[in-house]
């Protein structure tokens, strides 16, 4: 009797398929990862509300704002309220009034209109809400010769999905 | 002179097992990397710049005071609306926040009151309190949300010139 040779009988598993999907995957969380807000400190622990909707504003100059506590991995405040400046700096609120006549002069010698740009304050759910006034009062003022300041803000929260 | 007629031998089978390796380990690394992170809004409010303005006559009627009182290390302490006080309890029975939204709702009648965008609210809140109670004033105040949308309720938000801290 004559057996037919077996190595025939192996099934080849087509790849192309299973690699096309693995790549697509791949870009989706590389696409993901990088769209994570650069700005955002995580050291925010914003206050959480169902009612927040994303943003509508579509300023494309804004101020970020992080208003925040430097805690321990517990969650335990190690500082007083501060405030963690873009550039790396964490000054205190009646330090920030400095940083924002720096940031309205600049808007001011680049003939940027101050309306235009959107003050974000991203304020930290256990900050006292006199200093987040504080802050924004500041900005208010923030104009050369004491003259108007920024107009626009937007308070952030966090979304909570029901 | 002979030539070997068996060239499809020669065809050279790329290494698949390898690629397939160090694009899952990609794959699982991206993936661990990603934290997850609930997106960020706001209440797109409109928020006057000025200090409150001489009320008006007219005015009188559509501003809505708002009082919140702390406790010293920022919790809160009472929610006065206008003249009443609604207590300060936060918890899921009889939450302060979902009466100070159902006073909010008898003040404007119903959403399709022609007043309702005119109207301002007016907070008034201790120094220390926790910013976490602001915002939710804010959105007792803002609205509600039923059957998954969005019912506006006030539109203008304000906030009284700060207090200064307790010595």
């Amino acid at each position: 009797m004559r057996f037919k040779k077996s190595e025939s009988n192996v099934l080849d598993v087509d790849m192309t398929p299973m690699i096309d999907i693995v790549f697509q995957l791949i870009a989706f969380f590389m696409v993901i990862t990088n769209f994570e807000n650069a700005k955002a400190d995580e050291r925010v622990k914003l206050p959480v509300d169902q009612l927040a909707k994303p943003s509508k504003a579509t300023n494309t100059k804004q101020i970020i704002i992080n208003l925040g506590y430097v805690r321990d991995k517990a969650g335990k405040k190690l500082s007083g309220p501060l405030v963690f400046w873009q550039t790396g700096d964490n000054i205190k609120v009646d330090q920030l009034q400095t940083y924002m006549k720096l940031e309205a002069k600049y808007y001011n010698d680049t003939d940027v209109d101050m309306a235009e740009v959107l003050v974000v304050i991203r304020a930290d759910a256990e900050f006292p809400t006199g200093l987040v006034q504080e802050v924004m009062k500041v900005a208010k003022t923030a104009g050369v010769d004491g003259s108007g300041g920024f107009e626009k803000f937007s308070m952030r929260i966090q979304q909570k999905t029901p | 002179m002979k030539f070997r007629s068996n060239t499809e031998a020669q065809k050279i089978e790329p290494q698949m097992a390898p690629m397939i390796d160090v694009v899952f380990q990609l794959l699982i690394f991206f993936m661990l990397t990603l934290n997850i992170v609930e997106p960020e809004g706001d209440f797109s409010i409109n928020m006057p710049i000025n200090a409150p303005s001489n009320a008006t006559q007219e005015k009188v009627f559509t501003d809505l005071k708002i009082r919140l009182e702390s406790t010293e290390d920022g919790r809160l302490k009472n929610v006065i609306f206008g003249q009443r006080p609604l207590g300060n309890n936060i918890g899921k029975q009889d939450n302060v926040f979902a009466r100070l939204n159902a006073e909010i709702r008898k003040h404007i009648g119903s959403p399709t009151n022609p007043f309702r965008k005119d109207m301002r609210v007016i907070i008034d809140a201790d120094y220390n309190l926790d910013y976490t109670y602001t915002v939710k004033t804010i959105s007792a105040c803002t609205g509600k949300m039923k059957d998954g949308k969005l019912i506006r309720y006030i539109e203008k938000i304000e906030f009284a010139p700060q207090r200064k801290p307790a010595p």
